[in-house]
């Protein structure tokens, strides 16, 4: 049998659990010891506004309404959506600011249970970014690249390091919108893509409702016993088959059928949360009950790391505050504090936050000076990607760090830049890949997440 | 391992008798070391150059070998940082090669192809060749596939849809009489069904990258389906390839291009258009041109010219300035960064179809007969007093300006003199009708000036909101009408043709936009409902931009005060001379018979008052008084303008008018950073010289690309059939014929083949048909386990093809097999069944077209698949599930995987679940005494054998019982899908059946050919 399998077949094979992956097959393993065996990336899609939740600027408070000094502004691009203004002022945050925890970290009020877990977390107070528009920026961020057509960064996880669990796909995706009803900007279906690799390594996109995967249930009226009924048919058929044709390809098929009759169940008991216990569900908010919120899909992501799904995507919409954003960033910061706070407690009382690598932020932040009018309590702000801030906790990152700085205006990194493919370097790092070598070859180049680029934040490991 | 081992030594390893640079060597070094030694001399390491004769290996070769095997990690090549390393086979080799000399040899797929001798042995060419390999590696050819299993295999190949048992009976009994006549007659019969363009565009709409969204995160709808269905036609009628390739590359620079050969061009619009506010125009304009580029690469020339875009090709002897030159053929298109939010990106034509065309045609040989008519009545036509009408009564306007206190005569009583003046407020909204009458008499005839305008030119036009407003305009003698969010994108820009307002003319001009009320449903303002009557009567319009969005119901309408005959445009704009009259505003629909009644009650009371009276105002009273004998003619015209705007409109390549713009090298790729200015160009030394002759434009490209001894177009576009057929090509890497691609398995047939394909005329149905009439092709697909893990690929092509259909054929066979299949050719694109909501959490918040997935009805929730609605950002799952690509760049192979999803999709999607009920219904009808073999050959072409037939028996009998213990559950299993249910058929039976359709819906056998 196993002489008989062709590389195609046993490619096939390392979707979902069903055999060895990439790193095992062509390294033995992975690169290093991981020190995070999974990652729950809860990205804020629309840009969060880096200077009224993270970043503290008590420089801009005496400097509301005047200019940005160009030594500052330097050469930034601006975007059409402020080209028409004949300033740029300076928007101080209306939110306060304290620090929190031994570690002394800071946060806007905004994040009140955020702040409470400042001591587990690292800041990243420099990020940054070359795209200044939704589309390239989260692309980039997701696939590392501005242009379409890379796999995503979770893609590239599943291909490296396979899945650990035989009942459910290796890299599952969760989107939730803001409760406010604005989700402004689309999201893509590129982001969980696959890219160039095949394309099993994409992203499953989990759903709200009775199909959590789509088609998962039988049709009305065919039941279970009926399915299993159906599935021996047609696994005896084509194992017939196999002995008449002798494709190992058949054997794959066989085995992907049975894969998804153990989503079936596999899948409704993932989703199903009514065992959580309230003292649980209470970490994460009262939203937690409602199906599809971002806390919801909070509890969902513990569900499935506790189930080794490898890398869980959340997406939370929303944050695209070009005007009147102190009238939706509190519920949009409401949406997501607790929850992601709740995440990172419900992970560490179950020690799985030591294995588990928790990323939160967004494809870039949002400028100092007003986009529209500007009124102490009442401003917009544009896409700002020379510099934002994110945060990462749990597997491989020192607890209680803020690390690298911008200037007094948030506008540019003062030090301890971390870019886009730095990032993605140290995340791979975390999974104990090594971003150079974990390779495809795909039209006579060999590819990777970080390009040409990258490198690891040795700064911020434990 | 092994098994990979052996994989590479049937291609990649040469035998003891001969070694071949351009098989054993030069990939080696491709991989290895011409990165850093290659050509690109920026990155060059020690000065050493190896990718070319005479320098570099040979003069080195000792150095070379010294550094390739020492065993010192610092002196090592490849060094370590370079994630690279030489197996003990590839030293070898290189040893071996440098010991005989280092010779070189120019890369096969840059030497043109040259028809080598053909082996004895085999009638069919192909199968010579293909014997000949096989003999050597010691293999034998399969024997012949059973002719019903070669007739499912060639009509899915050939037209995507399985036989019918009718042709399968027909088949085997001819086939058993008259052997290869048989073959060549059913061959020939496929090949003339107009599903074969069906099933050859598949393959092309992805190379093409085409799609029914224009990407990225706004991702609306675009209307490109006149371009798919000139694929289809182009295929249907057996266009000369190298026409295939010219029509859509320069359609627009041949001679007197028609309507189709300027649809064709529309392989260059293809691409994704972003449309999200604020980004900058040029990088994303530099973009569209660069993704041209690189299909263009990929499409014709299996290279990855996009590698040179920001330096040198690391591999290929590819520069960035012959990456910029290629760019400059597709740099002078007057379009936008950005565009495209709700409709199309210019430059866009209307793209009647067919069968609009008949009838425009109709029309305007009926119009012209009329005319005859009409200039007979009118020669014949003499003054007679007359009663000039009355005003139309019930219009009421938001604006009345009659200006009589004006300073000079106007139509009636004084006239406004444009200076600095401006209306009253009127309440526009999108969502609403707006319509404007006035008199004008512009002092020149080949002005561009405002006659009423809201907009304001001085700002900075990357602003988002830049140019918004109502404007009317008179350009050139024609009228333009202006409703634009951001100038001119984002506007709705209709101009009259053929209005000619001459100077010093008065004339009237009513335009018309009725709002939502034209098309309730509408997603977006379009300017098909615009219509424009000058001096009363309709004109013809032409769309000049088409991209403005309708807000939510509900809107208020804003108060926009109008310049009269000026604009903010500061400095630059031009004032209106002359006079304007009687100026009305109307936030209403306005009649054509008000349009008409509205100018002739001003007109004829002016023209009747005139002593001496020019020649326009002659006609306004000669055609007042024949306009009840002329009413037919008018009527039809009336109807032909309809027609014209009810055309679908398609995106064109086309030049720009005036100076080209001038192309730069882009440093780093950057559209920011310009280098050198470069003129359009093709790396002459290595592809072959320019046509002597031909213009340095895409078509003289066209021409280059299609001479008879280009080295790469024919191999790469053969190359495509065959993989096509085969399920990869002789090169395996068909997206790739560089230095890095992979040597062909076959390459004197691959030779062969394409000069073949050439000589004959660019022919591709005799391409087909020569190959699926191969023995080769014929052969059983069945491997065994020694052949399986001898060439698990099956490279050699000991067997048959044999692989899962591509996601488009296995729903349509599910269709044509359960006789759901609504057999329509073309049109634009349908919305079956998909889950709900799948939108929902992705789809930009904002109601663009395309934004809603409004499934189809009847009939189009059959149609093949080809015809989905294909939305880039959320593709239909049933087609990205099966490996069909989003669409957003020029794809040459699919990946063709193997997931637990794919089988929930075939057991459960209610397509599948609706179309297995409609196979059972079938089947039960059809063949009443042995409805599950019925099936089953439906599905397979074959019938089962004793093991199947008992395997499908006893699940029927268990779902039988089920279903009768569970009439319920029987009952709604039949609900799934909207076809009707044939209520004939007990339901527990139908169950039953259903049941079982489903399941051998779901055999491997079915979904692979």
């Amino acid at each position: 049998m196993k002489q008989q399998l062709s590389r195609r077949s046993l490619l096939a094979r390392t979707g979902y659990g069903l055999g060895v992956a990439a790193m095992q097959s062509l390294f033995g393993g992975t690169h290093f010891a991981p020190k995070a065996k999974r990652v729950i990336y809860l990205f804020q899609a629309g840009g969060p506004s880096h200077l009224d939740l993270l970043d503290y600027k008590p420089e801009m408070k005496d400097r509301f309404n005047q200019d940005i000094p160009p030594s500052v502004f330097g050469g930034q691009r601006i975007t059409g959506m402020v080209a028409s203004q004949d300033r740029l002022p300076v928007a101080p945050s209306m939110y306060g600011f304290k620090q929190h925890g031994q570690s002394g970290q800071w946060f806007s009020s905004l994040l009140p249970h955020t702040a409470k877990v400042a001591d587990e977390l690292c800041v990243l107070r420099a990020c940054h970014t070359e795209a200044i528009n939704h589309d390239p920026a989260i692309t980039l961020l997701q696939t590392g690249s501005q242009l379409p057509g890379r796999p995503s960064m979770g893609a590239w996880v599943d291909y490296g390091l396979g899945s650990e669990n035989a009942n459910l796909p290796a890299f599952v995706v969760l989107n939730s919108l803001p409760s406010n009803g604005q989700p402004d900007q689309g999201l893509l279906a590129r982001l969980w893509g696959a890219g160039f690799l095949p394309s099993r390594y994409q992203g499953v996109q989990f759903r709200n409702g009775k199909d959590p995967v789509l088609h998962l249930s039988n049709p009305p009226g065919l039941d279970s016993n009926v399915r299993r009924q159906q599935l021996d048919g047609i696994t005896a058929l084509n194992q017939h088959l196999r002995e008449k044709v002798s494709d190992p390809e058949i054997d794959t098929r066989i085995a992907q059928y049975e894969m998804a009759f153990r989503m079936q169940t596999s899948v409704p008991e993932l989703v199903d949360m009514s065992k959580e216990p309230e003292s649980v569900l209470s970490l994460y908010g009262d939203d937690a009950k409602k199906p599809g919120s971002f806390a919801a899909n909070c509890v969902l992501a513990r569900r499935l790391a506790e189930r080794n799904v490898r890398f869980i995507q959340l997406y939370h919409r929303g944050w695209d505050h070009h005007g009147g954003l102190t009238d939706k960033l509190p519920s949009l910061a409401k949406d997501v504090d607790q929850p992601s706070a709740g995440l990172i407690q419900d992970l560490k009382q179950r020690g799985m936050l030591d294995d588990t690598l928790v990323i939160w932020g967004g494809e870039f932040g949002r400028t100092p000076y007003a986009q529209g009018p500007l009124k102490p309590d009442n401003y917009g702000r544009d896409h700002h990607g020379r510099v934002f801030s994110m945060w990462m906790a749990g597997g491989g990152i020192k607890k209680g760090l803020s690390y690298g700085a911008s200037d007094d205006y948030g506008f540019n990194v003062i030090e301890g830049g971390v870019h886009v493919h730095d990032l993605q370097a140290t995340i791979l790092h975390l999974l104990g890949i090594d971003h150079t070598k974990l390779t495809y070859k795909f039209q006579g180049r060999q590819f990777r997440l970080t390009d040409v680029h990258g490198n690891v934040v040795r700064e911020i490991l434990s | 391992m092994r098994v990979l081992a052996l994989l590479f030594s049937c291609f990649c390893l040469a035998s003891a008798a001969d070694l071949d640079y351009g098989r054993d060597i030069r990939p080696i070094l491709s991989e290895n070391c011409f990165h850093c030694h290659g050509q690109d001399s920026k990155k060059r390491m020690a000065g050493l150059r190896l990718d070319e004769s005479p320098s570099g290996a040979a003069v080195h070769a000792d150095k070379i070998l010294d550094r390739i095997t020492t065993a010192n990690k610092a002196r090592q090549m490849p060094p370590a940082y370079s994630n690279r390393t030489l197996t003990s086979d590839q030293k070898a080799l290189l040893k071996r090669w440098l010991d005989e000399g280092g010779k070189y040899s120019k890369h096969w797929a840059f030497v043109p192809p040259v028809a080598p001798p053909v082996p004895s042995g085999a009638a069919n060419p192909i199968d010579a060749f293909v014997l000949r390999k096989l003999q050597a590696e010691g293999l034998k050819p399969s024997p012949a596939a059973k002719p019903a299993a070669w007739l499912r295999r060639a009509s899915l190949d050939l037209t995507g849809i399985p036989p019918t048992l009718a042709e399968i009976d027909a088949f085997e009994k001819d086939a058993a009489k008259n052997g290869d006549g048989a073959y060549a007659r059913t061959v020939d019969r496929l090949l003339a069904s107009p599903h074969y363009g069906e099933r050859m565009a598949i393959d092309w709409l992805d190379v093409a990258r085409y799609a029914d969204t224009h990407g990225f995160n706004n991702d609306s709808e675009r209307e490109m389906w006149r371009w798919r269905d000139w694929v289809i036609q182009a295929f249907n009628s057996n266009q000369r390839y190298d026409r295939f390739l010219t029509e859509q590359l320069a359609g627009d620079l041949l001679p007197n291009p028609t309507l189709e050969q300027r649809i064709a061009t529309g392989y260059g619009r293809n691409h994704v258009i972003n449309s999200e506010g604020g980004i900058i125009e040029e990088e994303y304009r530099v973009e569209y041109v660069s993704d041209r580029v690189r299909t263009l690469g990929m499409s014709w020339l299996g290279l990855t010219l996009e590698c040179a875009r920001c330096h040198d090709h690391k591999y290929d002897p590819i520069t960035q300035k012959d990456h910029y030159r290629f760019f400059a053929f597709f740099n002078n298109v007057p379009e936008f960064g950005e565009d495209g939010r709700v409709a199309n990106a210019v430059p866009m034509i209307p793209a009647p179809t067919p069968d609009q065309q008949r009838r425009i045609a109709r029309l305007q040989a009926d119009i012209a007969k009329l005319e005859q008519v009409s200039a007979r009545l009118s020669a014949g036509w003499k003054f007679k007093p007359m009663t000039p009408p009355a005003p139309p009564a019930d219009v009421t306007t938001a604006l009345n300006l009659d200006c009589n206190d004006g300073p000079a005569p106007g139509i009636q009583g004084n006239a406004c003199i444009a200076k600095d003046a401006k209306t009253p407020a009127v309440p526009i909204a999108r969502r609403n009708p707006l319509a404007f009458r006035v008199w004008l008499q512009s002092t020149a005839a080949d002005t561009d000036a405002p006659i009423l305008s809201t907009i304001d030119y001085s700002k900075n036009e990357a602003a988002v909101g830049y140019a918004s407003g109502t404007e009317l305009r008179l350009v050139n003698g024609e009228v333009e009408l202006r409703l634009s969010q951001r100038f001119p994108a984002y506007a709705l820009r209709v101009q009259s043709e053929g209005a000619r307002i001459g100077a010093g003319e008065w004339r009237h001009v009513t335009v018309v936009y009725p709002g939502v009320a034209a098309e309730p449903d509408a997603m977006r303002m379009k300017a098909a409902w615009v219509r424009m009557y000058i001096d009363g009567r309709e004109v013809p319009t032409r769309i000049l931009n088409d991209g403005a969005s309708l807000p939510s119901p509900g809107e208020k309408p804003s108060n926009q005060i109008f310049k009269l005959g000026w604009d903010n445009a500061g400095k630059s704009g031009t004032r209106f001379q002359g006079k304007l009259d009687n100026i009305q505003i109307l936030t209403r629909d306005l009649k054509p018979e008000d349009a008409a009644r509205w100018f002739e009650s001003d007109a004829l009371p002016y023209a009747l008052s005139r002593t001496q009276r020019s020649p326009v105002e002659t006609a306004w009273i000669r055609t007042y008084a024949l306009k009840d004998k002329n009413k037919p003619l008018d009527d039809l015209k009336a109807e032909l303008y309809a027609v014209r705007r009810a055309s679908p409109m398609t995106m064109v390549m086309q030049e720009l008018e005036g100076t080209p713009r001038p192309t730069h090298l882009l440093l780093r790729g950057q559209y920011n950073l310009p280098g050198e200015k470069l003129e359009p160009g093709v790396p002459e030394s290595l592809l072959g010289a320019w046509p002597a002759g031909a213009p340095k434009n895409r078509l003289g490209l066209a021409q280059w690309l299609t001479k008879p001894d280009h080295p790469l177009t024919s191999r790469v576009v053969v190359n495509r059939f065959w993989q096509q057929l085969f399920g990869q090509g002789l090169v395996k890497t068909s997206d790739n014929f560089g230095f890095q691609g992979e040597f062909p398995s076959h390459p004197e047939l691959l030779d062969w083949l394409a000069r073949d394909f050439v000589d004959n005329g660019w022919n591709v149905k005799a391409l087909m048909r020569k190959i699926v009439l191969s023995a080769t092709y014929r052969q059983d697909a069945a491997g065994s386990p020694e052949l399986t893990a001898r060439d698990p690929e099956n490279r050699l092509l000991a067997r048959g093809p044999r692989f899962r259909l591509p996601a488009e054929l296995i729903r349509d066979q599910a269709l044509a097999i359960s006789g759901l299949l609504t057999e329509k050719l073309g049109g634009p694109s349908v919305y079956p069944l998909q889950a709900e909501d799948l939108y929902k959490g992705i789809v930009v918040a904002a109601d663009y077209p395309g934004t809603k997935y409004i499934t189809s009805k009847g009939p189009d929730l059959y149609r093949r698949s080809m015809y989905t609605f294909w939305k880039r950002t959320v593709t239909h799952p049933a087609m990205t599930v099966f490996d069909a690509p989003d669409r957003e760049f020029c794809i040459v192979k699919r990946s063709t995987t193997n997931t637990p999803l794919q089988a929930l999709t075939l057991l459960n999607d209610p397509i599948y679940v609706e179309a297995a009920r409609k196979l059972a219904e079938r089947a039960l009808r059809e063949d009443a005494k042995a409805p599950i073999a019925y099936a089953f050959r439906l599905a397979t072409g074959r019938q089962p054998d004793e093991r199947e037939s008992q395997i499908l028996r006893t699940s029927y009998e268990k779902l039988l019982q089920t279903y009768e213990n569970d009439r319920r559950s029987a009952e709604a299993l039949l609900t799934v899908g909207p076809a009707p249910r044939d209520p004939k058929i007990p339901t527990a039976q139908l169950a039953a059946y259903t049941g079982v359709a489903n399941m051998i819906l779901n055999l491997d056998e079915v979904i692979t050919k």
